[in-house]
């Protein structure tokens, strides 16, 4: 199975953006930046202030992928898939609402923030901001192997469920409560993955899947996301 | 694309801790909806829901672990090879409420990771293991997954496990939503005032038809076809018009190769709000027209397991159809506009081979499976 990888969109500890305004990628420790409307989108997106952390960490990395691929204007809704992987999925928003509930015995529970406590709602916000409407979930693995999400949408591709898929990771810090989960490096990182067609835009290169679940960037072994990246924009600056 | 048979299903539910119970139970009109005694309900909009019996949790871990010790002993023969795909929503969030309250608990419990990791260890399975979320449709699309793995020939046999609990977590979220019910829920039916939220776990061994008849596994049942769309509507709502599920289901149908008229019943999400039941009619008469097909909701028997609903619902689907008979849908009385004459609050009989299986969630998600009769023994 193969297909290409169209565009690249991140947030993390060294900064967010997409992947052709930069020409080196690190993921490393740190406190995540804020994330503003204004950092990410151009017009007003009033919705977008009320989402928890998670989902504008997760939409924004979406975001910047889509516009790296060109597909981040629409006017019909596309078939599209997000498939996303996490660790800790939403559980700061889980801290967050449950803060609402006990101590004031549920009187002020926050309906807002309940809304944000599935770690697929970023999905949601996504496919509507985006009008996206291919299959989306959520996977998380007790192995930190973190390409999961990447194998998941080539299959997806593969077996003609979709065309394009976006495919990638989603982390905050660790809750102080639970921070002997967190083991994960906090970021989003997405990748806009197409299936090879006379109609698909410029690509970094091709991504491919064997028969044993091996996944190889332009015939090279892919160790990590980390590694991906860079190997993109490697091609891409190569190239220009 | 190989032939991906159903050999194995087991469920724990509020009607009883296998699925021959569920079953009986559904069959006789029994619901498992009563009085919540697990933590104080007095502030909020409802009180009930369908817990488990004698559910608890032992020491510092969370009451998954307790629901998955009653589900895991009833599994059979599960390959070491077996890919593990779970699905839950908020599994181990009981942990969460308790370590708010300064109670000793398990920290890892609360990933989502969590229940892959024990069931992965405790059948001392060898091959991946992850959780799928997405909301009410997860495990309906971990189903998929599974299928759509061994179809293509890159799984031989994937074992779904499916989980959600009734916490105070969730009670609380769905009351300040205004989504409870604070009368037992009455899916399709007029008077319906919301949902009851249940809990419960189920299990099904899928298998390629090659591995299975080679190891003399009954088939319970064919996963023909699956879709999966996202209506981009709205966050906590469904679309009005149905979109997304009726895309999802006119995809299911492409792969499985049926047509319309071949589906003989539908175990519908029906939650008993008021949305997503219209929602539901909207679809299933858009696809099916005026056909009269059976179509029951376990709802009202159960509650909303969450997570768990699709795969527990497979689960009885398949029973469904080696019975042909579809159980009926506890607490429908006064037909909603459209459900006149598919729903009913007795077991309908069946005739044919297809069943169409639907769940819908938050974040727009929405999910169809069609099955294919096979026997249980």
């Amino acid at each position: 199975m193969k297909a290409l990888i169209t565009g690249i969109g991140w947030v993390n500890s060294t900064g967010m953006g997409c992947g052709r305004e930069h020409r080196r990628f690190e993921m490393t420790p740190g406190r995540l930046p804020e994330i503003t409307r204004k950092a990410i989108f151009e017009e007003p997106y009033q919705r977008f202030g009320r989402m928890d952390r998670f989902s504008r960490l997760g939409l924004s990395a979406i975001a910047f992928a889509l516009k790296d691929a060109g597909l981040e204007k629409w006017t019909r809704k596309r078939d599209i898939s997000i498939i996303a992987s996490t660790v800790l999925g939403c559980l700061d928003t889980d801290v967050s609402y449950f803060d609402t509930v006990i101590p004031q015995e549920s009187r002020l529970a926050s309906p807002n923030l309940f809304a944000y406590t599935l770690p697929n709602s970023f999905l949601g916000e996504a496919a509507i901001h985006f009008g996206l409407t291919g299959n989306s979930y959520i996977i998380s693995s007790p192995s930190t192997w973190r390409l999961q999400s990447l194998r998941m949408a080539m299959i997806s591709l593969d077996s003609g469920e979709s065309d394009k898929v976006l495919s990638g990771v989603c982390d905050l810090e660790s809750p102080d409560l639970f921070a002997a989960t967190g083991k994960e490096i906090p970021g989003a990182l997405f990748f806009m993955i197409e299936k090879i067609s006379k109609k698909t835009g410029p690509a970094y290169g091709e991504l491919s899947l064997d028969r044993k679940g091996m996944l190889n960037f332009n015939g090279r072994g892919v160790k990590d996301l980390v590694n991906l990246v860079q190997g993109c924009l490697a091609v891409e600056h190569a190239e220009s | 694309m190989r032939e991906v048979w159903i050999t194995d299903a087991a469920a724990v539910t509020p009607l009883g801790d296998n699925l021959n119970q569920l079953w009986q139970g559904l069959l006789a009109g029994q619901t498992g909806i009563g009085p919540v005694l697990r933590f104080p309900v007095d502030t909020y909009s409802a009180g009930i829901a369908a817990c488990i019996e004698d559910l608890s949790s032992n020491g510092d871990r969370s009451m998954a672990h307790s629901l998955l010790e009653r589900l895991i002993p009833q599994v059979d023969r599960v390959p070491p090879d077996s890919l593990l795909i779970t699905a839950t929503t908020k599994s181990g969030i009981d942990n969460l409420e308790r370590r708010h309250l300064g109670i000793s608990a398990d920290s890892r419990d609360v990933l989502l990771s969590r229940a892959a990791d024990t069931i992965s260890r405790r059948l001392g399975l060898i091959g991946e293991s992850m959780n799928i979320s997405a909301s009410c449709a997860s495990s309906t699309i971990a189903v998929a997954q599974g299928a759509a793995m061994i179809a293509a020939g890159r799984a031989d046999v994937v074992m779904i496990c499916c989980l959600d609990l009734v916490t105070e977590f969730v009670f609380s979220g769905f009351s300040c939503l205004g989504a409870l019910s604070p009368t037992p829920c009455r899916p399709f039916d007029r008077s319906r005032s919301g949902l009851t939220l249940g809990e419960g776990a189920a299990s099904l061994l899928l298998m390629s038809a090659e591995r299975a008849r080679r190891e003399h596994r009954v088939r319970l049942g064919t996963i023909l076809g699956w879709g999966a769309v996202n209506d981009a509507s709205h966050i906590t709502a469904p679309a009005k018009n149905a979109c997304g599920l009726i895309q999802a289901i006119h995809l299911a149908l492409k792969k499985s190769g049926c047509k319309a008229r071949d589906i003989a019943a539908i175990c519908a999400h029906g939650t008993g709000t008021v949305y997503n039941d219209l929602m539901e009619l909207t679809a299933f008469n858009q696809v099916f027209g005026d056909r009269d097909i059976p179509v029951c909701s376990v709802k009202g028997a159960i509650g909303h397991t969450l997570g768990a609903a699709g795969g527990i619902e497979v689960a009885l689907s398949l029973q469904a159809l080696s019975n042909q008979v579809v159980p009926p849908t506890v607490g429908f009385d006064t037909p909603e506009k459209g459900a006149e004459r598919s729903v009913s609050s007795s077991p309908a009989d069946i005739s044919g081979d297809c069943l169409l299986t639907t769940n819908s969630g938050f974040g727009g998600i929405n999910a169809a499976l069609i099955l294919k009769k096979g026997h249980f023994p």
